[in-house]
């Protein structure tokens, strides 16, 4: 099926989330407004006004009722996802690079950049009541990172720990209780730009600049499979219904020195969760894919790309038709 | 070495404890003398043996010291400007730290010099530079060194037959074209350059034949018959080969860059820009006993390579100004021990199966251009073709000899424009001829064929009677295919039309053909059949830049080389046929080499029977492909079965532990069950959504 073209934003996508339902499509970009969609016929719903600077990430909770966004402008944002309004506003030292809502949707972990004599940071705050004083409460917990900085985070299941996929490659786990690092793994050579997690929370898939995706156990980081590409890998998502993955990148805007979309391959590929055998591709940004999402119910995916546009595709029948021999 | 270091520290060190240990005594020093009565059991060979090796000896003075005979005899009046001479020309190896004239009663120089270099290696450096130097018409040095006169002199008067060598067994180096399979093998430089790799081109899957980080410095070549592997390093060249890739001979010249074998494999010809001296720049060896047989001293070397091989390895030919310089062996002697004069002479090359060479000669004024056709060694002119108006001359053997075509660069006008007191020449109106002659013809008639269009290539079939060319302006590219016949001019037998192609590469085997487009036209590819001149398939490799035939005319390689693009390296694999057999995605792929083969031991005959039988032997090769690739995929789905079974195990356990955790999932939640989208049914809101099916305007009355 045609794919639909949400062209709301100005800039390059960042990041695009669906809600737990998967009836709304959120998508932040390096323009300073994120947009929300219905996901059914690519419908704008509202933006986000606020931020002065680009949004690097985004999360909503279980309840589709809070909305978070992080941005260059140094500030995490909590806004009323039915009204649009801003809620709660936290003031960092520098950019903030990740968010991420628990499970419960009682807390909420956000990091910062290191930038301007500044550390990395994780903080990890409470959203239980967001109002005025939201800005003023203490985090729950801070931790610093003196190594190389957070790119990619999730929460462990059940709110007992966090994941964090590092610059250098590593992927570690965080104790909440005590702040400790309990394992690391460095399986990846370079930024790990993107993690999302299986449906159940067991597992999580990394993308990296090392232009490899890789499963990793999500309580003790064993190294499950690894699906390799000729291209940075910027974000991959694993599917709810069927044991595929899909990896999203391509040449990095940077280095594109033709104006050929065919050598940056820009597109979205299809691998096997279990096989690590590719299967399918699916073309159309013109720009490296920042980032690929799922929909909860597995019939349908969308991709946002550095070209500014975000594609939801529905997937036809002859995808449920294929199907690897074994 | 080591030893030698440990020698080197251990008096610091001794030094080192003494000191510390008079810091710590203060003035008050022990007493270390001996007793009186003291007898020294121990000899200094049992204490210090190791050391003793490197006490100084005498003749290791004479190392520095060279003798240099033959030099000019002269009186105390010129023994200034022969000592600047010398000093001059020697002292550019190292420092000289003594010089000695002898001379006579007269004071006449006796005409030999001793020089003694600090560094005994500036005097090696030294003696193999300017032995053998002409400085004069009379003057010829002989320099040696002074150590060698006790070799000289201990030279046995009476001569003792040497002892016989002992028989190395290199082991079976064709031992590859023995696979029962008749698998081809490859040569993968990778990583960059700094991998090599050795590949059987085995079915489904090649396997790995040896694989050795770091086993060139720069690159790779096979022998023209696929004997050896040469591998290039600062010190020199090595050859390689056997089963086990064993290093079978070394070629040692410092530098070297290029290398050209002889077309038997029996001389090997290396080229170093930088060698020690101007004298040995390119070093003709040979192969099998490692010895060097001839070096020249060429200076700024533009053509790889200088020396053209006859296909017997009988003779070697070397162009010059005005001149051909052809050589034979092994006595690597000038043949009749004159060279050719050809003035005008612009460039020659060996016929591929005969000892005749062909060469051209450029238009002088009034003079027509040539291009004749030599026997050697008789040197006689077994024909010769007299042409106008040439800009320039491309010289195209077809692989069996039996064909020659050269390709004329014609022009109709030429434009003279004077500019800075040069003349600047500009040819107008150009033309191509390609001018075929029939070699196994007698008098070696000669045919022309006429195209007024660009020409982009040109390529014989190694093995027939046709040839093909890629001619038109940018946008409207065609190739065009020519049949040769006994006594008949060349007909054009099909012209494909605007094509995307800018390289043409024949099957050994003659027959088929790959029209490629590559680099600037995308790699796009066409496999094509010239009995009937269909295309049996077009494919793409894209931004590919290699095109190589494996030996049999069984399989291609396209390639995109990490030399020329940093993206998407790797190879394909096709068959003849133009099916994509195989992607290998290799970061740092450079390059893709197929070791020759050489030539069948089949008769003509021999081999036609078996064309002839073809149908016979087909359904044999077709049984046993179709058993090897239904195994390759019954192993396959094997893999992926035992992977599944794998993954399913570890997922259990998983989705045990999440099915436990649900109690605690809910309270997390406030008890909504949102483990499935449709579990929470309380909490949902309908909401209408509008699609845009259609828009229409109409336009109501205005």
């Amino acid at each position: 099926m045609k794919p639909l073209m949400l062209h709301g934003h100005e800039r390059a996508i960042t990041q695009i989330k669906y809600n737990r339902e998967g009836d709304l499509l959120f998508s932040s970009a390096k323009d300073h407004s994120p947009n929300v969609w219905y996901s059914l016929n690519g419908e704008r719903l509202g933006t986000f006004n606020g931020h002065s600077g680009a949004v690097w990430t985004l999360d909503i909770d279980w309840q589709t009722r809070f909305f978070m966004s992080g941005a260059a402008d140094f500030t995490l944002r909590i806004w009323d996802c039915s009204t649009g309004t801003q809620l709660g506003n936290i003031v960092t030292r520098s950019s903030v690079r990740t968010c991420a809502f628990s499970y419960s949707g009682n807390m909420a972990v956000f990091t910062t950049d290191k930038a301007m004599g500044h550390p990395c940071e994780i903080f990890v705050v409470d959203t239980r009541n967001i109002d005025s004083s939201f800005s003023d409460n203490d985090p729950i917990m801070r931790i610093p990172i003196s190594d190389s900085k957070v790119t990619s985070i999730l929460w462990g299941a059940l709110d007992e720990t966090i994941l964090t996929g590092h610059e250098d490659g590593t992927v570690k786990i965080w104790d909440l209780q005590s702040g400790k690092e309990l394992a690391k793994a460095r399986e990846h050579t370079n930024s790990v730009n993107d993690m999302q997690m299986n449906k159940d929370q067991s597992m999580f898939i990394t993308a990296s600049k090392d232009n490899t995706a890789r499963l990793f156990d999500a309580n003790n980081l064993m190294a499950l499979k690894v699906y390799k590409t000729e291209r940075p890998v910027n974000s991959a998502a694993i599917s709810p219904i069927l044991d595929h993955v899909v990896l999203g990148g391509g040449q990095e805007a940077m280095d594109v020195t033709t104006t050929s979309t065919r050598i940056g391959k820009f597109d979205s590929r299809f691998f096997h969760l279990v096989f690590e055998e590719e299967f399918g591709r699916v073309k159309g940004h013109f720009g490296p894919i920042n980032s690929v999402a799922f929909h909860p119910d597995g019939k349908s995916y969308s991709s946002g790309g550095e070209d500014g546009y975000v594609r939801v595709h529905t997937f036809d029948q002859s995808y449920y038709e294929f199907n690897f021999d074994y | 070495m080591g030893k030698k270091k440990e020698g080197d520290k251990s008096p610091r060190n001794f030094e080192n404890n003494r000191f510390n240990r008079s810091e710590s005594y203060g003035d008050d020093e022990p007493n270390f003398s001996d007793d009186e009565n003291f007898e020294d059991t121990i000899t200094d060979e049992e204490l210090l043996a190791e050391f003793l090796i490197h006490r100084p000896r005498e003749e290791d003075s004479y190392e520095g010291i060279i003798v240099v005979d033959g030099a000019p005899q002269v009186g105390p009046e010129r023994l200034e400007k022969l000592k600047g001479v010398i000093k001059k020309m020697y002292g550019k190896f190292g420092t000289i730290i003594n010089e000695f004239y002898p001379t006579d009663e007269k004071n006449v120089t006796k005409g030999f010099i001793f020089l003694e270099y600090k560094n005994p290696s500036d005097a090696v450096d030294a003696v193999n530079a300017t032995n053998n130097y002409k400085l004069d018409k009379q003057h010829t040095f002989l320099v040696n060194h002074y150590s060698d006169f006790e070799k000289y002199s201990n030279i046995p008067d009476e001569w003792t037959v040497p002892e016989p060598q002992e028989y190395k067994d290199q082991g079976n180096l064709h031992y590859y074209l023995l696979d029962p399979d008749a698998y081809d093998q490859y040569c993968l430089i990778c990583s960059s350059g700094s991998t090599v790799q050795i590949w059987q081109n085995a079915a489904p899957e090649p396997t790995v034949v040896e694989e050795r980080p770091n086993w060139t410095e720069t690159y790779v070549r096979w022998s023209p018959l696929g004997t050896y592997m040469a591998t290039f390093h600062a010190r020199g060249v090595a050859l390689w080969g056997g089963p086990k890739f064993k290093q079978i001979m070394r070629f040692s010249h410092t530098g070297v860059q290029l290398i050209d074998f002889s077309p038997c494999e029996r001389y090997l010809v290396t080229y170093s820009p930088d060698g020690p001296s101007d004298q040995r720049r390119v070093i003709i060896w040979d192969v099998r006993t490692g010895a060097e047989k001839r070096s020249f001293s060429l200076d700024g070397v533009s053509l790889w390579p200088v020396f053209r091989w006859s296909p017997d390895d009988k003779f070697f030919a070397r162009i010059g100004q005005d001149v051909l310089s052809v050589y034979e062996t092994p006595s690597f002697g000038l043949l009749d021990k004159r060279s050719i004069k050809i003035p005008g002479i612009r460039d020659f090359a060996w016929s591929p199966t005969d000892n005749i060479l062909v060469y051209w000669v450029a238009e002088d004024k009034d003079v027509p251009a040539r291009v004749c056709l030599l026997e050697i060694p008789s040197r006689q002119e077994v024909r010769a073709n007299n042409l106008f108006n040439v800009a320039d001359c491309k010289i195209h053997w077809q692989k069996s000899g039996d064909y020659l075509c050269v390709k004329v660069d014609r022009y109709s006008k030429v434009k003279k424009e004077k500019n800075d007191a040069k003349y600047s020449v500009s040819f107008c109106g150009m033309y191509y001829n390609f001018e075929i002659f029939h070699m196994r013809e007698k008098l070696i008639p000669v045919d022309s064929v006429e195209i007024k269009e660009p020409i982009h290539a040109f390529a014989w079939e190694p093995v027939g009677s046709k040839f093909a060319i890629i001619h038109g302006d940018q946008h409207s590219i065609n190739v065009s295919f020519y049949g040769v016949k006994q006594g008949q001019p060349p007909s054009l037998l099909k012209k494909f039309e605007k094509r995307q192609c800018n390289h043409l590469f024949w099957s050994p085997t003659g027959q088929f053909i790959v029209l490629a487009g590559l680099r600037s036209m995308h790699g796009s590819l066409e496999f094509i059949d010239t009995n009937e001149f269909v295309v049996m398939n077009a494919g793409e490799h894209y931004t590919a830049s290699d095109v190589e035939w494996d030996p049999t005319g069984r399989y291609v390689v396209t390639g995109v080389s990490s030399w020329k693009q940093k993206v998407d390296n790797g190879f394909w694999l096709w068959s003849f046929q133009g099916k994509k057999l195989k992607k290998h995605n290799i970061d740092g792929f450079c390059q893709l080499m197929w070791r020759p083969r050489p030539p069948s031991l089949l008769s003509a005959k021999q081999q036609k029977e078996i064309k002839k039988n073809l149908k016979k032997y087909t359904p044999q090769f077709e049984s046993k492909d179709r058993m090897r690739s239904t195994r390759a995929s019954k192993e396959l789905i094997e893999k992926r079965c035992q992977l599944m079974k794998t993954f399913e195990e570890y997922r259990q356990k998983n989705i045990a532990a999440w099915n436990e955790a649900k109690t605690r999932r809910l309270e997390l939640r406030n008890n909504v069950d949102t483990d499935e989208l449709e579990s929470d049914t309380k909490n949902v809101e309908e909401e209408e959504i509008e699609f845009l099916v259609k828009e229409e305007h109409t336009v109501i009355e205005e």
